[in-house]
């Protein structure tokens, strides 16, 4: 089998399994913070969370694809294990981006959360006797 | 707190202004606007001192507690959704002194600005 083909089966055994572990990471630990979120509504949280897994493998997946492409010959194993050192590292960097994007969005929304029941601001500056309307 | 009411002078432009602007705006906690000095604003608080009321924003809640000036601002906005995080950063000790201080100035300066920009009828 020519070098190129065998970079390029490596590459994608590589790129997958990571994608699914990292989607599985996000999708186990994810589901505390949403939970939480939406006050411990577990349908919703457990429905949110699998569309952001969702989202995550079709990102991911679409990135995968297409950055399979090599474009040049590869003369040694050498050459197919250096191409395949850069492939999967950009895969490891847009995987590592959308992780934490992941984890921003999940923050944002445990922020917005605990901002709907927090407390005032300020303390009163005085206090007076109010008759209902 | 279930609900917050806002003593506002409807006398002024710019605050005729905010009132319609408030009333569309998503809220956390019910807003009631009483115009000050009012028949209203008199029953129901028949023990609060209604003369200041007329110089600054005055927000009482449902519990009675009084707001008045800048803090009123701040409840205001701490009750909006869009608004509520602006007010935890403007009431930190680090923005309090300049909220302060352009909250009053709009306050004392309400009629002239209101003047100005042409929202006085």
């Amino acid at each position: 089998m020519p070098v190129e083909i065998i970079t390029y089966l490596v590459y994608l055994a590589i790129s997958i399994a990571l994608t699914i572990w990292v989607a599985h990471t996000l999708h186990k630990n994810g589901r505390v913070f949403l939970v939480d979120v939406f006050h411990g509504n577990e349908p919703l949280a457990d429905s949110v969370n699998h569309l952001l897994v969702v989202g995550f493998y079709l990102i991911n997946l679409g990135y995968v694809s297409l950055a399979l492409k090599l474009g040049y010959n590869l003369a040694s194993a050498q050459e197919g294990i250096e191409a395949l050192s850069v492939k999967v590292g950009m895969v490891l960097l847009v995987l590592g981006g959308m992780h934490f994007f992941n984890l921003f969005i999940f923050s944002r929304m445990r922020r917005r959360a605990t901002l709907r029941n927090a407390p005032p601001p300020v303390v009163p500056d005085a206090f007076t006797a109010v008759r209902e309307a | 707190m279930s609900s917050l009411t806002v003593l506002y002078d409807p006398h002024c432009g710019l605050c005729r202004r905010v009132h319609a602007w408030l009333e569309e705006q998503p809220k956390l906690v019910p807003l009631v606007l009483v115009p000050v000095k009012s028949e209203e604003a008199r029953n129901r608080f028949p023990h609060l001192d209604h003369e200041p009321t007329l110089n600054d924003l005055t927000v009482i809640s449902d519990q009675g507690a009084v707001y008045f000036g800048p803090k009123a601002w701040l409840m205001v906005l701490w009750a909006l959704c869009r608004y509520r995080e602006w007010s935890y950063r403007l009431a930190s000790p680090e923005l309090l002194p300049t909220t302060r201080r352009v909250v009053s100035l709009i306050s004392q300066h309400r009629y002239q600005i209101s003047r100005g920009v042409g929202w006085s009828k």
